[in-house]
């Protein structure tokens, strides 16, 4: 057989492999279409949690079939961006009066979900002691996690989820970097 | 293969797993050759063994994400190629069972013979078709030895005329003028 041959042949085969990552990927972004679901049902306004549902999901599915980092985040990601999820959707479920009272409510919600997360995040980075990418991407597929269910008040749920992450985040951030510079 | 190239594979599989693209020539490069002479050995086959060999290719690289790392590579590489050609030659063998059972008359001393007068059946069947209703009837009367309307020699002059036209009738239609 050619070389031409073992070529093409190759290449086929390689097609196959990302096919087969392809599928898996798709199968293990399940569980956020559940997520999404059951958020767009709890939720009062459903546009935004499927909004951020999908896009969750189109970001979950790349990090799966990219693999390496990226996909060791996943879990870790969804898991810590639920803590916020579900507070925001209690938080907007208990309420049933107008939407500044809600907000009221909600935001703080979504800033202590999003400190939470940031916590996990941190945590589960160093207890791996991971790369760059490990952070960048759990900490993405968190933050977009949780903006399912804080979007729903709006811009404000949003802004206060990613600073309490950030806070949350930071001092796990610093022991890295002084971890790093002690070595 | 020797103990280097097999612990070589199997770090290189366990990158693979992780999704990890530079691997992927690598790995198949170490695996190319031994899954082709498998196939070769247990199909006897080059054809059979080069369509084995693609397929069982296939198949692991399908799996590589789902590559157990605490097991060696290579006989979970060979133990999928062995399948491959297993579920080949029984492929084969079924096909071929098929073909015999469909025509069991090939298998026979006169095969060709039978095909023949079945071409043949058909032809003057059609050639028939073309007739009139009363040359057919005499002819239908000839071959069954039947008692047609007419008897005597009007019956021995209508015989002969609707033979004669059965004949033009088959020349004309299969080409033998």
């Amino acid at each position: 057989m050619g070389s031409t041959d073992i070529y093409s042949i190759q290449r086929r085969v390689r097609r196959t492999y990302e096919l087969a990552r392809l599928r898996r990927a798709l199968m293990g972004i399940l569980p956020v279409i559940l997520v999404t679901g059951v958020a767009a049902f709890v939720a009062t306004r459903p546009t935004a949690p499927l909004v951020f549902g999908l896009v969750t999901a189109f970001a979950g599915a790349m990090m799966l079939w990219h693999g390496k980092d990226p996909q060791k985040a996943f879990l870790p990601g969804v898991i810590a961006g639920l803590v916020p999820l579900g507070l925001a959707l209690g938080a907007g479920a208990l309420h049933t009066c107008g939407a500044g009272s809600c907000s009221y409510v909600c935001v703080p919600a979504c800033v202590l979900g999003g400190v939470v997360a940031g916590f996990a995040v941190a945590g589960v980075s160093l207890q791996r002691r991971a790369g760059v990418w490990f952070w960048v991407s759990a900490s993405g597929l968190a933050l977009l996690t949780g903006a399912m269910g804080c979007a729903c008040m709006g811009s404000a749920g949003v802004i206060g989820m990613g600073l309490g992450f950030g806070a949350g985040i930071v001092p796990g951030l610093l022991r890295r970097v002084f971890g790093k510079e002690t070595r | 293969m020797n103990v280097r190239l097999d612990s070589e594979l199997d770090a290189l599989m366990a990158r693979l797993a992780d999704g990890d693209r530079g691997a992927f020539t690598r790995v198949f490069e170490l695996l190319w050759e031994p899954i082709q002479t498998l196939c070769r050995n247990l199909l006897k086959n080059e054809a059979d063994a080069a369509d084995a060999g693609q397929d069982a290719m296939h198949k692991i690289l399908e799996r590589a994400s789902d590559f157990d790392r605490t097991r060696p590579a290579m006989p979970w590489a060979l133990a999928i190629a062995g399948w491959e050609c297993r579920t080949l030659a029984r492929r084969r063998e079924r096909r071929r069972e098929e073909d015999e059972a469909s025509m069991p008359s090939q298998a026979g001393p006169h095969a060709e013979e039978v095909f023949l007068q079945r071409d043949l059946t058909a032809a003057a069947m059609a050639a028939l078709g073309e007739l009139s209703d009363v040359d057919r009837e005499v002819l239908v009367a000839t071959f069954w030895d039947e008692a047609a309307s007419v008897s005597g020699p009007t019956l021995r002059k209508r015989r002969e005329r609707a033979l004669d036209r059965l004949r033009k009738t088959f020349r004309s239609l299969y080409g033998l003028d």
